[in-house]
C-alpha cells in the first residue's frame, strides 16, 4: 500500500463519523524506485488531504506547505518518494474512532467490513 | 450518442500495385537492395475501437489510418526504416503485411471457376516486398528478445503467487470478428497442404515452412474458408516450393475474404498481442487491446486518479500504469483470487522491467473492497475504469438489478463532481441504462462504444459526473426526478 492511496482511505465502519485518516501501523515497508515526474507531483498535491500525508510519512515534511512548492525540485522529490516509493507490505490500518484494525498483506489493504460493521 | 462501429472503406482504392510477371519464383527470400519500400499494413483490432486504434497510429507513426468495411480492421502505409514502430501500438491484436488488396473481387459464378482462378493468383502476386518486410520484422523480433509470452500456461509466478496462474482454457479467446451474431455465414480455417514432394528443395537454403490462414464472412460465396485455404495455399507452395506446416511455420500467409473484399497479407505477429500484461488469468480477464482502448476514451490526464473497483485480475490499471503512466490507479475486488492475481500481475511486470534495467515501480495499488460500500473519501476521484458483470460469465441477471443501482451510486459517490468521468463495460445494456436514469441526474452518457467481448456484445459507456452532490442517503426508486444539490 502506498501513502498516496492511504491518503484516500477511510474506515466506513457503521456509526462511524470521523474515520479519516486511518493510523498505519507498519511491521514490514519497502522502498520501490518509481519513475519521478514533477508535474505529477505538483499536480496531485492539492488533491491530498496534506495534514494526514504528514501524520502518516513520520518524515520531515512540513506541516504547511510551502509557497512556491511547484517549482521547488527538491521538495518534489521528497513528496514523489513518499507518495509512490514507500509501500506498507505487511501490517494493518486502524480507523481512529472505533479502533477496528484493517489487516495489510502483501501490500494489499483488506477494508471488507463484516457484516454487523456494514 | 451511441456509435456504430460499421464504417464505409474511406480510401479511394489502394492497393493498385500491378502484378509481378511470374518469372521463376526464387525459394530464397529477400535478395533485397536495402532500398526502403512503403508498404500496406493490416492490423486487426477490438471491433468497435477502429478509431482509437486510428488515433494511436496518428499519434505513434504519423500516419492516417484507413477503416476497412470488415469491423475490426484497419489500414496504414508505412516505410520500411519505421517498421519497429508497429510493435509500440497498444490497441492492436494482431499485424500483417498487405501483399495484394481487392476491394470489389468479382467471384466466378461456379465454386470450381471460383477456386481455379484463386490459385491462379497466387502465383500473380505482388510477393517481393511484402516477404521483404516479412524477413526484417523477423529481425526485428530476434533484437527485441522476442518470447511467447503472456497467452501460455507455461508462464510461471515470479513472486510468491497465491492462487496461481490459470490454464489457458480459462482464457475465453474469442474467435475472430466474423464469428459474432450477426447473421454473416462467416467461418475460419487454417489449412495445410497435403504434399507428396520431397523435403528438400535441393538448393541448400534453408527451407521455408508456412501454412495459409483463411477468415471468410459473406452469404453469397460458394466456397468455404476451408475450400479457399486448400487451393490457394497449394498454388503458394507451388510457387515457392515451400513446405506446408500447421504448427511450425515461419511465414503464415493470411486469405481474409469479407463479401467482396479480399486481403492478401503475410502476418506479422506469432500471436495475438491481446494479453501481453497478464500471466495470471482469471476467468473473465479482458484483453490488454480492449482495456487500453477503454483507456484512450477517458484520456487520462497528469495526476489523475483513476480507480477500478471491480478490477478481477487487474487488467484494466494495469495496462493504464504502463501506457498513462502520469495518472495513479487503485484496483480494487472484493474477492481473494481477484486481488491476489492483480498483484500477480502487477509484480510480473515490475520483475520485466527490472530485468530490462528500468525501474520497475509502476504507479498502481490494489485493496480489498467492497465496492457498493467503497472506504474511499468523497469526491476524491477522477475517473472510474471498470468492467462491469455481465451476469452470463460471472454473477447473474437478477443480481445485477440491485448491483447496478448500487455501485453506480457509490462511483458517484467518490467521483469528483464537474470534472469527474467514468468508462464502464457491460454487456447488460438494458439494466445499466435504467440505473443510470434512476440515479437522480449523478452521471450523463457522453458516448457509447459498441464492442464484442467473448462473442457478447456489449457497450463501453463514457459517462460525465455531473455538478449534483451526491446523495447521502440512499436514492429512492420511487423519486427518479428528485434531485439532491443541483448547482
Amino acid at each position: 500500500m502506498k501513502l498516496l492511496t492511504h491518503n484516500m482511505l477511510t474506515s466506513h465502519v457503521k456509526g462511524v463519523t470521523k474515520g479519516y485518516p486511518l493510523l498505519i501501523k507498519a511491521t514490514e515497508v519497502k522502498v520501490n524506485e518509481v519513475e519521478f515526474n514533477p508535474q505529477f507531483v505538483s499536480r496531485m498535491i492539492p488533491k491530498l488531504e496534506w495534514s494526514a500525508l504528514v501524520q502518516a510519512a513520520e518524515e520531515d515534511l512540513p506541516g504547511e506547505l510551502v509557497a512556491d512548492y511547484e517549482t521547488n525540485e527538491e521538495f518534489l522529490k521528497k513528496v514523489h518518494r513518499i507518495l509512490l516509493e514507500v509501500e506498507v507490505l505487511e501490517g494493518c490500518l486502524q480507523c481512529p474512532e472505533s479502533g477496528r484494525e484493517f489487516p495489510i498483506s502483501r501490500g494489499i489493504p483488506n477494508m471488507l467490513l463484516n457484516e454487523d460493521e456494514a | 450518442v451511441t456509435n456504430m462501429s460499421s464504417q464505409e472503406d474511406e480510401s479511394a482504392g489502394g492497393g493498385s500495385e500491378p502484378a509481378e510477371p511470374s518469372s521463376s519464383p526464387s525459394t530464397e527470400i529477400g535478395t533485397t537492395s536495402g532500398d526502403i519500400i512503403t508498404v500496406t499494413i493490416g492490423a486487426t483490432v477490438p471491433t468497435g475501437f477502429e478509431h482509437t486504434a486510428a488515433e494511436e497510429i496518428k499519434e505513434k507513426i504519423g500516419v492516417d489510418a484507413r477503416i476497412s468495411k470488415d469491423r475490426g480492421r484497419v489500414f496504414f502505409p508505412i516505410t520500411t526504416d519505421k517498421l519497429f514502430q508497429v510493435h509500440l501500438l497498444r490497441s492492436v491484436d494482431n499485424l500483417f503485411v498487405v501483399v495484394e488488396e481487392y476491394h470489389h473481387y468479382q467471384f466466378k459464378e461456379s465454386k470450381e471457376e471460383t477456386l481455379m482462378e484463386l490459385q491462379q493468383l497466387a502465383s500473380t502476386l505482388p510477393w517481393t516486398n511484402a516477404l521483404e518486410v516479412w524477413k526484417q520484422n523477423g529481425t526485428l523480433k530476434k533484437k527485441k528478445g522476442h518470447r511467447r509470452g503472456g497467452n501460455t500456461a507455461k508462464s510461471k509466478p515470479n513472486c510468491e503467487g497465491v492462487g496461481g496462474s490459470m490454464a489457458s482454457t480459462e482464457q475465453q479467446e474469442l474467435p475472430q470478428e466474423n464469428s459474432a451474431p450477426e447473421g454473416w455465414a462467416g467461418d475460419t480455417q487454417a489449412m495445410e497442404t497435403s504434399t507428396q514432394d520431397s523435403d528438400e528443395t535441393g538448393h541448400g537454403s534453408k527451407l521455408i515452412k508456412f501454412r495459409v490462414t483463411c477468415n471468410r464472412a459473406g452469404d453469397k460465396h460458394s466456397f468455404s474458408s476451408n475450400e479457399a485455404a486448400r487451393d490457394f495455399g497449394g498454388a503458394v507452395q507451388e510457387f515457392f516450393q515451400w513446405k506446408a506446416d500447421m504448427t511450425k511455420f515461419d511465414i503464415e500467409v493470411l486469405l481474409n475474404i469479407h463479401n467482396e473484399e479480399v486481403v492478401i497479407g503475410i502476418a506479422l505477429t506469432e500471436e495475438s498481442l491481446h494479453r501481453r500484461n497478464i500471466s495470471h488469468f482469471g476467468p473473465t480477464t479482458l484483453r490488454s487491446t480492449l482495456c487500453y482502448g477503454m483507456l484512450r476514451l477517458c484520456k487520462p490526464q497528469a495526476s489523475d486518479i483513476i480507480l477500478d473497483p471491480m478490477c478481477g485480475t487487474g487488467a484494466i490499471p494495469l495496462e493504464g500504469a504502463i501506457e498513462f503512466n502520469h495518472s495513479f490507479y487503485v484496483a480494487g475486488d472484493n474477492n481473494d483470487m481477484a486481488v491476489n492475481r492483480t498483484v500477480n500481475n502487477i509484480c510480473h511486470i515490475q520483475k520485466r522491467r527490472a530485468d530490462k534495467g528500468s525501474m520497475s515501480g509502476l504507479p498502481i495499488d490494489t485493496v480489498q473492497w467492497d465496492l457498493c460500500s467503497l472506504p474511499i473519501r468523497t469526491s476524491s476521484v477522477d475517473i472510474i475504469i471498470t468492467d462491469m458483470p455481465f451476469g452470463k460469465r460471472m454473477g447473474s441477471r437478477k443480481k445485477n438489478w440491485d448491483l447496478y443501482p448500487s455501485c453506480l451510486r457509490e462511483m458517484a459517490r467518490v467521483c469528483r463532481p464537474g470534472s469527474g468521468k467514468a468508462v464502464l463495460l457491460t454487456q447488460d445494456k438494458k439494466c445499466f441504462s435504467k440505473a443510470i436514469s434512476r440515479m437522480g441526474g449523478l452521471w450523463r452518457k457522453q458516448h457509447t462504444v459498441w464492442v464484442n467481448v467473448g462473442g457478447l456484445h456489449a457497450g463501453v459507456y463514457l459517462l460525465k459526473r455531473t455538478g449534483s452532490r451526491s446523495c447521502t442517503q440512499p436514492c429512492h426508486a420511487a423519486n427518479p426526478s428528485v434531485f439532491f444539490g443541483l448547482m
